[in-house]
């Protein structure tokens, strides 16, 4: 027995050394044990039966932490949300993202997300910047400097997938401070760094530079691959940003979307301010200009600068010869639920399911589908508190993370309507 | 919050508490009220000093007919300071409860060297001296020449405070060390002394272990408390040893030399003194004549060291004649002293009890048995009457009257041994000449005897059923309490193999196999490269850290373990090593990440915490079992078998987990606070070493962990660290309460008791 669970183990510690050439050695059962971990994903219950690991609840209830988290800082107070954000991505390329713990790399997972990310981001905050930095063999590069268009930050980040070397956070926190400190007081400087590394080796004091950042309002915030550092819990905490560590795959993915939406203004910083901006029109279907992005005469398409007449090819962005901020009326359309979120649906507790005398709604408002028999598990279904239809847990997710409206108080404002525009 | 325990109101500083607490009050309560002692475990991190001052307070509190008053124990000047500031914030909150009927009087009392304010004799750089330096400025025959001529120094805080004679009191309050010394410098009076004096009038004692258990500071310094106390005894997993030290007594041949300067200086004063006055030496020998009896009216400067002997043991007789003259008793000492030389002066070992000893002196140096007992009260008399203040100098021959005095009391639970070299050194001529106490139930008799309750208490004492044979008490209760968590958050793991499943150990044949040292030197580099922050190795002791690590050096493993984190090491030099900590903190702020090199029984291992990032992970490289062929071991295995029917290996096995489970304890300082413990030795696995280990540690040891190889290890521990990076609910919401608010522990009432005990 316990022979045999050696030499399953040992599988896994070639593996874990990131040798290569060993991984050839063994022999392919044994692969498959070692690549899918299929044993974890099996749990013991009470009577000793072996049972696939029921997430489904887990993953709710995590959830449900996260909103309520957000909405409580929400409800205390009508909060200025950052919605023009210049977010600085860090991706840690150093020896460390070559382990193996991740499939198929820790560096390949991380990229895949961190373009999934991108494009989330830019779908969220049509009006916000971003840019990449990666840090190597000790040093930090300036992959692509701010910018708003997402397919340049892609391009850019596959083609740069390769890791050597020590892990400078100091370093990459100074480069990204340098470029920080030069936007306007109206733009929310973030930096998220995806840090896979343990330990940083660094030129000089780090905790300066924390404060330096601190000092500008640079909102740090890291998600760990590996494991807590103090170092960066410390920096997070210093500037306000949140810090996370990564179970696998799909919670990181989980804990990097978490960063998309745009985190609430810090205080100080809030001032009210006015932006000039310009709504470009589209150019007519056949007209032909030269394209101040590319360079080059393109036919139709395209938007007009309102101010100094040039073409550019994509919105958001902004204007190459007069440097106005273009954008077309969705995209601040966009970001305006971020001001109103929907409020967190109530868990109905199983002592209401329970009871004879309630006549409770047989299927979800939403989706139409009958809720399961409820048993003495905790609740499966939850209340919108305004309206008082139920939802079931798909429904609830979908609701506040894409739809970003009730679809009960929604008709219910529409059976309403025709009244309120007769009065 | 304000709870009830049976018919004590619990005045308790937090608004919530751990259920063990609870159980802990419950259980020392029923101990106070049997007026018995108890021996009560419980982890380290669960707010053991809040649970006990709270209660004994409040129960003193409940009970205004017959206050009990509160001796305190600490090892270390630091835990001392920090039970005081728990003490303060408890004291604060009663005041706030009921007002003046709170009040009460709380010192703490350390050395001169703590509490001193004259810079003058802060100078002197360790304790004896600044002891020594204040004698010089207070001894009551400087201060009565000092009157005749003001050019002479004295203390102007000592004047001050002996000028306020019986005014100079402390009003009620908590007093910390530092407390005590603003306090002093405020109003100009000694701290020390004053601190000295209130000790007989304090609600709440607070010191360090020696005031009581080392009779020749007890004499003078607990004399005075009364019946009715609890004493606590904190941290008290190694008492057994600080009983034994205090009756040991080791003579080298550089105490002799020493013995001899001092015998010649004496001799000196002596001459001096027949010369000047010679009235004073008769008045002494009137005064031997006589009886000892007078020291009780001699000013209270004077009195340094009393009798090495327990109280019960001191003959109350007067002097024999032989040593009753001055000159006689330095020859007594002279021949003693040499018969002592002569002894050392041996090729082997010879180990003897105190009777054949005794025996031997009297027909080789013609001293007997009675002349030996009385030694040290005779020198101490002698120093007081030649006005001697540089006691520091004077040390050697204190020892070796210390041991004449031992020696001549004794007759069971001690033997001399004699020791050529050292045997690890064998090259090395060190003589030394032991007794060495194999009875640690000698020491704390007076104590069990004296006082109403003793309470031992640690995070360490299993097996607790050992302790009360090995200190020969009846507890009325013992009880071992675990640690309710909203988290797993403690991993303790057992490492048999490496990763080529060969076993490691650290057994004496398999130490210094290459396989196994390789093994070690892996582990601790996988575990480097995913580990954060800071790693925590401790060894069986310094040769074999020497050793691996030189040869970790060697085949490259070091360097290979440096690019990870940097290597911190622990020698045997103090300054050394503070500095060595400070940078190993140091790098585990700036996030570089460090590994500290230490080894078990060492200073770092007793006293220094590696909590939070400072200690994500503590590796136990071997079983620290004590050096089995040291004579003195083998003689008290002897004697524990033959007096209390204490097996040899049991002895040893739990003195090693003892030392082990306080290493591997020093990661976790709160609940807050997570950790991993691996015990890298095959023989961990074992469930007669295994099951040594205290409770709070084996509950969270899972069956699936007992037999690792490092790379299993390795995939436990990225999954419980990422596990522990999680957010977490400090309440614990679910089923379990870890927290209890007033309403909760009104509710619980006994329930709870039954699930906080093994």
């Amino acid at each position: 027995m316990n022979n045999g669970n050696g030499r399953r183990l040992n599988g896994e510690t070639e593996e874990d050394d990131d040798d290569e050439g060993s991984e050839g050695d063994l022999d392919a059962w044994e692969r498959t044990y070692a690549d899918e971990r299929s044993w974890e994903s099996l749990q013991e219950d009470e009577s000793g039966l072996l049972r696939p690991v029921d997430n489904t609840t887990l993953y709710h209830a995590q959830y449900r932490r996260r909103i309520r988290s957000l909405s409580s800082q929400a409800t205390t107070a009508r909060i200025q949300k950052g919605l023009i954000r210049y977010l600085y991505i860090v991706v840690d390329l150093s020896r460390a993202a070559a382990e193996m713990d991740y499939r198929p790399s820790r560096m390949a997972v991380v990229a895949k997300h961190v373009e999934a990310f991108i494009r989330e981001f830019f779908d969220q905050n049509p009006l916000s910047q971003l840019g990449l930095v990666t840090i190597k063999d000790g040093i930090a590069h300036c992959l692509t400097d701010l910018g708003g268009s997402p397919e340049s930050h892609v391009k850019a980040l596959m083609g740069k997938l390769e890791c050597s070397g020590e892990s400078s956070l100091q370093n990459a926190l100074d480069l990204v401070h340098g470029y920080l400190n030069q936007i306007p007081s109206y733009g929310h400087r973030e930096v998220l760094i995806l840090y896979s590394a343990l330990s940083t080796c660094d030129p000089g004091d780090i905790l300066e530079t924390i404060q330096k950042c601190k000092k500008s309002k640079m909102r740090c915030s890291v998600i760990g691959i590996s494991a807590e550092i103090f170092i960066c819990k410390h920096l997070c905490q210093e500037t306000g940003g949140s810090y996370s560590v990564a179970m696998d795959e799909s919670h990181f993915k989980e804990l990097i979307l978490e960063h998309a939406p745009p985190p609430p203004a810090i205080a100080e910083f809030a001032i009210a301010n006015l932006i000039k901006m310009g709504f470009p029109q589209r150019a007519a279907e056949s007209s032909i200009a030269i394209c101040s992005c590319h360079k080059e005469a393109k036919v139709g398409g395209g938007y007009t600068c309102p101010r100094c007449k040039a073409r550019v090819c994509e919105l958001p962005t902004e204007c190459r010869i007069c440097g106005l901020t273009l954008i077309s009326s969705p995209h601040l359309a966009r970001s305006y639920h971020h001001l109103f979120p929907i409020v967190p649906f109530d868990e109905v507790s199983p002592s209401v399911l329970n009871d004879p005398h309630n006549r409770l709604p047989r299927s979800c408002f939403g989706c139409q589908q009958s809720f399961p028999n409820p048993g003495n598990k905790p609740s499966l279904r939850v209340a919108c508190p305004k309206c008082k239809q139920h939802f079931c847990l798909d429904c609830d997710i979908y609701i506040h993370e894409s739809l970003h409206n009730c679809p009960g108080c929604e008709s219910f404002r529409h059976s309403k309507s025709p009244i309120a525009t007769e009065e | 919050m304000k709870f009830q325990i049976e018919d004590v109101t619990v005045y308790f500083p937090y608004d919530h508490i751990y259920p063990e607490q609870y159980a802990y009050m419950v259980e020392l309560k029923r101990a106070l009220d049997a007026r018995g002692h108890c021996l009560l475990e419980m982890p380290t991190g669960t707010g053991k000093t809040i649970a006990l001052l709270s209660l004994i307070t409040s129960y003193t509190l409940s009970k205004p007919n017959n206050p009990v008053k509160l001796i305190y124990c600490t090892r270390t000047v630091h835990e001392m300071e920090k039970t005081l500031a728990e003490l303060k914030l408890l004291h604060a909150y009663q005041t706030i409860h009921i007002g003046d009927r709170a009040r009460i009087l709380a010192v703490g009392l350390s050395s001169r060297k703590n509490l001193c304010v004259n810079s003058r004799v802060l100078a002197a750089e360790n304790r004896d001296s600044v002891d020594a330096s204040c004698r010089r400025l207070t001894a009551s025959w400087v201060r009565v020449a000092a009157a005749a001529n003001p050019n002479l120094p004295t203390c102007e805080f000592f004047e001050e405070y002996e000028k306020a004679g019986s005014n100079a009191v402390l009003p009620p309050g908590v007093y910390t060390l530092q407390d005590l010394r603003a306090y002093g410098k405020e109003k100009g009076w000694c701290p020390y002394f004053l601190a000295r004096h209130m000790v007989q009038f304090a609600n709440v004692v607070v010191y360090s272990y020696q005031y009581l258990l080392d009779p020749k500071v007890a004499g003078y310094i607990s004399k005075e408390m009364q019946k009715e106390s609890v004493v606590v005894f904190d941290e008290a997993h190694n008492i057994d040893n600080v009983c034994i030290e205090a009756l040991s007594v080791s003579v080298r041949r550089q105490t002799l030399e020493g013995a001899r300067r001092n015998l010649n200086k004496m001799r000196q004063e002596i001459e001096k003194f027949k010369a000047t006055d010679a009235g004073r030496l008769r008045a002494e020998y009137n005064r031997l004549v006589e009886g000892l009896a007078q020291r009780g009216n001699l000013p209270f400067t004077d009195n340094w060291l009393s009798n090495p002997a327990l109280p019960d043991d001191i003959l109350k007789e007067a002097v024999p004649g032989n040593i009753r003259r001055a000159e006689h008793f330095l020859h007594v000492l002279r021949r003693l002293v040499q018969y002592l030389e002569g002894r050392l002066e041996t090729d082997n070992v010879e180990k003897e009890g105190p009777v054949g000893f005794v025996a031997s002196i009297n027909t080789h140096a013609g001293i007997d048995q009675k002349t030996l007992k009385f030694c040290y009260d005779r020198l101490h008399s002698l120093m007081l009457t030649l006005e001697i203040t540089d006691t520091d100098e004077f040390l050697h021959i204190q020892t070796i009257c210390d041991f004449a005095t031992l020696v001549g009391t004794y007759t069971r639970g001690f033997s001399i041994i004699i020791e050529p070299f050292d045997e690890r050194m064998p090259h090395i001529p060190d003589p030394v000449l032991q007794l060495s106490c194999h009875d640690a139930s000698l020491a704390i008799k007076p104590v069990f005897d004296r006082f109403q309750s003793v309470v031992i208490t640690s995070g360490t004492l299993s097996p607790i059923d050992l302790y009360p044979r090995l200190l020969n008490f009846h507890p009325v209760v013992s009880r071992s309490f675990t640690m309710s968590l909203t988290r797993d958050c403690i991993c303790p793991m057992v490492l048999t193999r490496g990763s080529d499943q060969l076993p490691v150990s650290t057994k004496f044949d398999m130490r210094s196999d290459l396989g196994v040292v390789r093994n070690y030197g892996r582990l601790l580099l996988e575990m480097a490269s995913v580990v954060p922050d800071g790693i925590v190795c401790f060894f069986v002791s310094y040769s074999y850290m020497d050793g691996i690590v030189n040869s970790w050096n060697e085949n490259g493993i070091l360097k290979e373990i440096m690019q990870h984190k940097l290597v911190f090491i622990e020698t045997q030099d103090v300054v050394e090593t503070t500095l060595a900590l400070d940078n190993y903190r140091k790098a585990c702020d700036c996030g570089r990440g460090a590994i500290f090199f230490s080894v078990a029984r060492g200073k770092v291992a007793e006293g220094i915490d590696f909590d939070r990032h400072y200690g994500r992970l503590v590796i136990m490289f071997g079983v620290p079992f004590q050096y089995t062929l040291s004579k003195i071991l083998l003689a008290r295995l002897e004697y524990l078998r033959d007096t209390f029917q204490i097996k040899e290996g049991d002895f040893l096995t739990f003195d090693a987990l003892r030392q082990a489970a306080q290493c591997v304890g020093r990661v976790i300082r709160s609940k807050a606070d997570y950790g991993m413990m691996i015990f890298a030795d095959k023989r961990y696995s074992r469930h007669d070493k295994r099951s040594k280990l205290p409770g709070w540690i084996l509950s969270h040891l899972r069956d699936a962990h007992l037999n690792l190889s490092t790379d299993m290890a390795l995939h436990i521990a990225r999954e419980f660290l990422r596990k522990m990076a999680q957010p977490y609910d400090r309440a614990g919401g679910s089923g379990r309460k870890t927290l209890l608010s007033q309403e909760d522990v009104e509710k619980m009432g006994d329930g709870i008791l039954n699930e906080m005990q093994y």
